[in-house]
Order: C-alpha cells, then sequence, then structure tokens
C-alpha cells in the first residue's frame, strides 16, 4: 500500500485528487507562491479528517488544511511536498441558540452562507474579510480574519467561543468551551489564528450579532489620498467608532467602477466609504458627524445610500476591488500591514515613493478606520525578474510601516509570503516561544510546516522536509 | 502538447485572471463539491497549463473541462471581467479535436449537420410528436403539435412599420411554435412587421459549446447571409439569443424578445394590463442573466401582464439543464434541476416564466404536476389576449 492507495482505501476514488493536472490545479491559493501537492483529499467529517491526519502521519507527509484558497499569504500552498486536506465539504450550521447567540459551524462554510442563511434569525457573522462571498470560516478562523467591520466589531479571535479539532496526532479535542468563561489558559486564542499549524479546525462555535437595526453608507470624494486619510483621523477624534472606513485611491476607484458600475466618482483622488449602524438616531448623527468633518476635509463628492441594494452595490465594489486588478495586470502582491491611525498619510506617502522608485503600478485600498493598509503591486510575472522586483519594493514598503510604529500583518496571515520578515516584528526570544508552543501541538512538525515562523525558529523546518 | 484548432484559448484571455477566487461561490459544480478541479479558477489554471505546455490535452484535462456547465454565472461574478465563456469554448474544442471517439463523432453529426438540415429536424419532430401520443417520450417537452407548424418563411403584421425578423432556430421551430407564435402577436400588436426569412438556421449554440468550432461557424455563416439586412433580429430562447449576440457582424442587430417587448411597454406602444392578483415566480435563466445581462426586462413584461412577480431563485446556480449537459452528467443535472424545482415551490407560485427553452424542459422535468412553466412572452401574450388563466398544454 501506498499514500495514495490507503487514502482512496478510506475515501474512495472520486475524493482523492492525485492526477498531475489536479496537483498543478491545488498547487496555489490567491497568492502568488506555487506549492508540491502529493494528493488533495476531501474529507466529510471530522473522523475522516482525523483518518487521513494518522494516515499522513505514518507515511511521514506534512499535512496543509485548505479552505476556498482565497489566502494571499501562500497558507495553503504545501511548500515540501504535502497532502492537502480541503475541508470545503465540512459546511454544516448546527445548534443554532438564538438566545444564546452561538452555532456551531464547519470550517468548509463560506462566510457569507452563514450570515445570509442567519438573516431571517435577524443575525449575522460579525467579520466581513472582502473575501467573504468565497472565503471559509476555516481559514478566517486560521488567519483571524478582520474586515471592513472589525473596526467596531473586533476581528475573528473575539467571534470564535470554542474550537474542535484534530490533533497532529490524529486526536479530536476541543479548545475553548459554551461556557462564556474558562480557568487556565485561553488555547482558544492560541488556535485562532495559527495558520493551521496547531492541527486541522473541523467546527467552531461561532458568536452570533444581532443585524442593526438601521444602517448607512456613504460615499466621499475627496480631492488627495491625504484628504480622505484625514477625514478618518477626524472622523475617530470625534468620537465616533463607525462600523467600516475603508479608502480607495484613484487608480483602485478606476478599476472597481468598471466592473460595479456604481458611480463611483473616478474624478476623485480617493474615496472613502463609511458606514454607521445602530438605531435610527445614532445613525443620522453619525451621517452627520462625518459629513461634516468631510466637509472640512474639502470633499468634493457625498452621498448617502440608505437602501439595501445600494449599500449592496459600494460594497460590491470594495468587496471586488483585489479581484479588479486584472485589469491593470495579470498579477498583483501585496502586504496588508498595520500602521497607527496618526501615521496613515505619512506612510501613504512614502509607499507611494516606494514604488515610484521601483517603477511598479500601484494601487491602494484599506481599512482607513484601523490603520490596515493593503498597498497593492500590479505586475506581470512573466516578465523576467519582475517578481523579485516587486517583492523587494513590498518589503520596503512593510519596513516603513514598522518604522512608523505598525505592525507586519493586520488579517491575511504569515503563511509563507511573510515569514521572511518575522524578525522585524519579534525578536529571537518571541519566536523561539513561539516555536515552543508550536512543539508543544505538533512535536513531529508535521501541520503545515515551514509557515508563519522564520526558516531556524526552532528545528521544525528540519522535520518538515526529511522526506 | 499545446494546442492545435483555430481559436484556442488565448493567452490575453487567461492573464485576465488573477485566481482571487470570488468566482468560486457561484459555480454550481463547484458548490456541489467543493473541488477546485470543479471550479472556473481550477478550470483556468489547468487551461493555463496547457497554454504554456506544462501539461497534455488528455483525458483529464476533458474531464475537467466538460465538467463545466458553460453557465458563465462565474463571469457575471468576476471583479476582472474574464471571458471566461470564450475561453472554455476554446478549450471544449481543443478537448474535441485532440481526443477524438466514436461518441464525439455521431455527436458532431447531431449538433452541427442534423440542426442545419430542416427535413431532418421536420422528420424528427413528428416522429417526437407520435411517440409523445403514445406516452413514450420523456417529462420536460411540450407537446409537439401534429399536423406539424412552422414559422419559417412567413411574415405577419401590417405592410409598413418597423421590421422585426424573427430568429426561429432549430428545434424550437417545431417544439415551442407556441412562444413564436406568441411572440409575433406581441410585436405585432407592438406595431411591428415579423418576418422569419426561410434561409436562417441553426444559431450554432449547442455546436460552440460543445467544442465543435467549425460547425458553428458554418451556421453563423449561413445566418449572416441570411440576417444581414435586418434592422433587428428578435430571439425568444436565451441560450440562442447569447450565442447570436456575439457574432462580429450581426451581434449588435440582436436583442431578446423581452427586451423589445419591455420596451415597448415603456414607451406605452404596448399596454400596462390590469392586476389580476395571480403571482407568477421569474427563473433567470443564465444564459439570459449571465449571457446577456437582462434581469429586469422579464419583469416588467410579467408584471405589464397584470401579475405579481416573484423571484424564483435569484442570484441562485444554474439549473443544470445546460444544452447537452443533461445528458453527458445526468446525476449533476438533476441534482440541480431538482434545486431548482426547490427554489421555484418555496415561492408558492404555480406558475413559473423561464425565458430559455432549455431551463423550461428542466422545470418541467423536476417540477411536481399542477405547475406551468411559460416564456415570459406567451403568459403577455394571453393577458393581451384576454384569455386569463395560463394553463398547461
Amino acid at each position: 500500500m501506498t499514500l495514495i492507495d490507503e487514502l482512496i482505501a478510506l475515501l474512495g476514488p472520486e475524493r482523492v485528487r492525485h492526477h498531475p493536472l489536479d496537483l498543478l490545479v491545488f498547487s496555489k491559493d490567491a497568492g502568488v507562491t506555487t506549492g508540491d501537492v502529493v494528493a488533495a483529499v476531501l474529507p466529510e467529517t471530522a473522523q475522516e479528517v482525523a483518518a487521513v491526519v494518522r494516515i499522513a502521519r505514518r507515511y511521514e507527509t506534512p499535512i496543509v488544511p485548505r479552505g476556498a484558497g482565497t489566502g494571499l499569504a501562500g497558507g495553503a500552498v504545501p511548500v515540501s511536498p504535502g497532502l492537502l486536506v480541503v475541508l470545503t465539504r465540512l459546511n454544516e450550521i448546527h445548534d443554532v441558540d438564538e438566545v444564546g447567540l452561538t452555532a456551531w459551524v464547519g470550517p468548509g462554510l463560506i462566510n457569507l452562507d452563514l450570515s445570509e442563511r442567519l438573516e431571517p434569525l435577524g443575525l449575522h457573522f460579525a467579520p466581513d474579510p472582502s473575501s467573504q462571498q468565497a472565503c471559509t470560516i476555516g481559514g478566517n478562523v486560521g488567519t483571524n480574519a478582520g474586515g471592513p467591520h472589525c473596526l467596531a466589531d473586533g476581528t475573528t479571535v473575539a467571534h470564535i467561543y470554542a474550537a474542535e479539532m484534530v490533533t497532529a496526532t490524529g486526536e479530536m479535542v476541543t479548545v475553548g468551551s459554551e461556557a462564556p468563561d474558562q480557568p487556565g489558559l485561553d488555547l482558544r486564542a492560541v488556535v485562532v489564528g495559527s495558520e493551521g499549524t496547531l492541527g486541522i479546525v473541523t467546527r467552531v462555535l461561532v458568536r452570533l450579532t444581532q443585524n442593526a437595526p438601521d444602517v448607512a453608507t456613504l460615499l466621499i470624494g475627496f480631492p488627495t489620498i491625504e484628504a480622505a486619510a484625514a477625514a478618518v483621523s477626524g472622523v475617530i477624534a470625534s468620537g465616533l467608532i463607525p462600523a467600516a472606513l475603508e479608502i480607495m485611491d484613484q487608480p483602485m476607484v478606476k478599476a472597481v467602477e468598471n466592473f460595479v458600475h456604481a458611480g463611483y466618482p473616478t474624478a476623485a483622488g480617493a474615496v472613502l466609504l463609511a458606514e454607521v449602524t445602530g438605531t435610527a438616531d445614532t445613525v443620522a448623527s453619525g451621517v452627520d458627524v462625518i459629513r461634516s468633518v468631510s466637509e472640512t476635509n474639502d470633499a468634493i463628492e457625498i452621498r448617502v445610500a440608505t437602501d439595501a441594494d445600494e449599500r449592496a452595490l459600494l460594497w460590491k465594489g470594495r468587496k471586488g476591488a483585489f479581484g479588479a486588478v486584472a485589469q491593470a495586470a495579470p498579477d498583483y502582491y501585496l502586504h496588508d500591514t498595520v500602521v497607527p491611525r496618526t501615521a496613515l498619510v505619512e506612510v501613504m506617502t512614502k509607499i507611494y515613493e516606494i514604488g515610484d522608485r521601483y517603477e511598479l503600478q500601484m494601487l491602494n485600498v484599506f481599512h482607513a478606520g484601523d490603520g490596515n493598509l493593503h498597498p497593492l503591486v500590479a505586475f506581470d510575472a512573466k516578465e523576467p525578474g519582475m517578481l523579485d522586483r516587486v517583492q523587494e519594493a513590498a518589503t520596503e514598503m512593510v519596513r516603513v510601516s514598522i518604522d512608523a510604529g505598525g505592525s507586519l500583518s493586520g488579517e491575511h496571515g504569515i503563511g509563507l509570503e511573510k515569514r521572511g520578515l518575522m524578525n522585524l516584528v519579534f525578536s529571537d526570544i518571541d519566536l523561539d516561544a513561539q516555536a515552543r508552543v508550536r512543539e508543544a501541538f505538533d512535536d513531529a512538525g508535521m501541520m503545515n510546516p515551514h509557515k508563519v515562523l522564520p526558516e531556524g525558529s526552532r528545528c521544525f523546518d528540519a522535520k518538515g522536509v526529511r522526506l | 502538447m499545446g494546442w492545435i484548432t483555430v481559436l484556442p484559448p488565448e493567452r490575453v484571455d487567461l492573464d485576465s485572471c488573477v485566481t482571487c477566487g470570488l468566482c468560486l461561490p457561484v459555480c454550481p459544480t463547484y458548490r456541489l463539491t467543493g473541488d477546485e478541479t470543479a471550479s472556473p479558477r481550477g478550470r483556468l489554471a489547468a487551461i493555463d497549463a496547457v497554454d504554456q505546455g506544462i501539461a497534455p490535452v488528455d483525458e483529464r484535462f476533458g474531464e475537467i473541462i466538460d465538467f463545466c456547465l458553460q453557465c458563465r454565472a462565474c463571469e457575471t461574478a468576476c471583479p476582472s471581467l474574464v471571458p471566461f465563456g470564450r475561453i472554455i469554448e476554446g478549450a471544449t474544442a481543443e478537448v474535441r479535436a485532440q481526443t477524438p471517439s466514436v461518441e464525439g463523432r455521431l455527436r458532431r453529426f447531431g449538433v452541427t449537420t442534423a440542426l442545419r438540415t430542416i427535413p431532418l429536424l421536420r422528420s424528427g419532430a413528428i416522429a417526437l410528436g407520435l411517440l409523445q401520443r403514445l406516452g413514450l417520450a420523456s417529462r420536460g417537452l411540450r407537446t409537439i403539435p401534429l399536423p406539424e407548424r412552422s414559422a419559417r418563411g412567413g411574415s405577419w403584421g401590417p405592410g409598413e412599420g418597423p421590421v422585426a425578423t424573427l430568429f426561429i432556430g432549430c428545434v424550437a421551430d417545431a417544439w415551442f411554435s407556441d412562444i413564436h407564435q406568441a411572440t409575433i402577436e406581441v410585436l405585432v400588436a407592438a406595431g411591428y412587421r415579423v418576418e422569419a426569412p426561410s434561409s436562417q438556421t441553426c444559431c450554432g449554440a449547442l455546436a460552440a459549446h460543445d467544442g465543435f468550432i467549425d460547425g458553428a461557424e458554418k451556421m453563423a455563416e449561413q445566418n449572416r447571409a441570411a440576417l444581414r439586412d435586418a434592422e433587428v433580429v428578435v430571439v425568444d430562447v436565451a441560450g440562442c439569443g447569447a450565442h447570436l449576440k456575439d457574432d462580429p457582424e450581426f451581434g449588435h442587430k440582436v436583442l431578446d424578445v423581452t427586451q423589445v417587448v419591455a420596451e415597448a411597454i415603456d414607451d406605452g406602444r404596448l399596454p400596462v394590463l390590469e392586476g389580476n392578483g395571480e403571482l407568477v415566480a421569474v427563473q433567470d435563466p443564465c444564459h439570459l442573466e449571465h449571457g446577456q445581462g437582462i434581469i429586469e426586462q422579464p419583469r416588467t413584461v410579467l408584471w405589464a401582464a397584470g401579475y405579481d412577480v416573484v423571484d424564483a431563485d435569484r442570484g441562485g446556480l444554474c439549473c443544470g439543464a445546460a444544452g447537452t449537459y443533461l445528458v453527458d452528467h445526468p446525476d449533476t443535472s438533476s441534482e440541480l434541476g431538482r434545486r431548482k424545482a426547490t427554489a421555484v415551490a418555496n415561492t408558492g407560485a404555480t406558475l413559473v416564466a423561464s425565458a430559455n427553452a432549455g431551463c423550461e424542459m428542466q422545470l418541467r422535468r423536476f417540477l411536481d404536476d399542477g405547475y406551468v412553466v411559460r416564456h415570459p412572452v406567451e403568459i403577455y401574450a394571453s393577458s393581451l389576449a384576454g384569455e386569463g388563466h395560463m394553463s398547461d398544454d
């Protein structure tokens, strides 16, 4: 028997993809790196996941969990030849508690499907990454995903009460609990954001959020990105915490408008998309605050969308932003650094300078409210030397963010793409501690090796490649 | 390795994908399987691999390509505006050319030669009509009128006035003669003179979707000659319309009948009829919504017919008919058909409007008895004639 034979015996041939063409198709996520896939399996239950892990362990084959493959940091891309465990079929919703506002959901459930299914109950799942129509809850848990509305609601970790997972040895454990408070270490918070390096999450207990009684979305055009950023600072300084504050620069607005035809002002230097939620009174006063701060900052156009269709159209533009970049070039590369809001203008200026110096085409879209930048470089990877140049420029952009007191990643995860930059924000002692936590869960280095921690943090990397 | 046909997938089209994955959730086959190789992005990756010379056009490539319904929902969802329909047609043609089979040759005859041979179409329709009367034909198809009816070569309406050229299609001429009849009645009421030139032929959509580009091109040439002088070509089968609109020569003159009728209603050339308090569920055919970007017009037509219009499955998945797909992938097709029928049943309406013949057959197959499925223009024509309640044939 080989690894493939055993997997087929367990799951049947249709759920074990190993034809060379299938392996090529599965070798990438939404990022730029291509990996090395031994096989991709599609389990349907937690027990099957556990059995797959036990088989892979016997063959000393590293395991990489994958959801919809919308990640941008290479988290679901195996580096050393690895087995992809595709979790899209674990997509159940069960035990919805309308009083306690919780539900158990499978990791393969699409983020937006959860909120749409809960709509009749007036509930939703708050984290809303821009890929929410496609990305899965498992991926959200793995990367501790954010999204426009995390400004007011917090990132994924604040919305997961418990996680059931298969460990590296193929056992089932649950971290966190249905009870609101737990003694001891908060392992739930350790697992959320661990990018599949501690085990494979097979279901989570999510916190559900009540839909706001009233919502208004504002689309505001500014002459420059500086003016838009200054308006964001002004709104936050006023004491108002809007549900979302998003900025797009002119190149991005043009690409997006070409897709949605929502009437985004393509002549503006930057566009701010702001949303306020609450009772009718709070929404009205929030709209007033944003309007007056925007006017003070030279806004050239203010549009308030109050009906659901118009709001949905405006958000469709924002959430399709990354995809719309292909209108400029076939590939894109980006980091998701976080900077203090007060440093927004300064860092943005430097990022544009870097783009100019490397002669790269830049588009910007970011969660301005929490200073989470997405400087995006559009390029053609088939041009020789181009990817290296792009990555070099992107690294410089990360450095200026960190120098301004910021952090390496807000929400996309570290994966492969940013592991080499972890030294910029963590000391050797920090990294060693993180590596020890990982060893405690996975002493054999089976689970998504070569991810998150830089080469040489401890001994996993060597183990991961022992095949 | 590589491509051998004249219209293979093009590099510039493949490069327009940034692999963001926003197409995945709208893809019916991805939704059913959760499998990247059954998704638009996965198919593009496979096509890209062949284009780059790192994978051959082999049996597995054929499976990946053929599993696609070609519903083009991914095109509507794509922020990068990837022309997926064009790419997958090119890839399908390569599969047919590079993995020849007996079944493929039979099919080539079916969707290219047979569909443009009028005597074959006519005798086929008569045979099918007889089988239906003996209770031997499958559920889904309308009863084919006997003796046969044909709109071919006809002209209707006033001598002057704008001329609307009716596209009659291949099997639609006999199988869906009621729809053509309704289209003619409503267009004449709107002040058009309607003509159906006899030299036109099958639109070629089935041939193109099945990868027989040369056969589709022959049909296109014949239609170019037949329709060259038309002012406007009116199509009442969405699948044909979506294909004809892509024709480089006369595509710009092609309109779906719901576009023409909705505009006439907006202009006051056709009346808004009194509300009858009855419910109609409107189904959005993929080749109307994604292929032609038409969503509002069927609703306008049904509203003007006096009905309360509800969405059957707005933003939902393909019904699974998808041309010859129901023959090739009966399980997937049936699963999608059942889902669509459930969505229709959940609306509470028993009258369903579908502007595409293939979807109509699929809906009839999977809806219980007691549902009536009609083209929106038939429903409007019936209200216009004061016939009241729509019933089945």
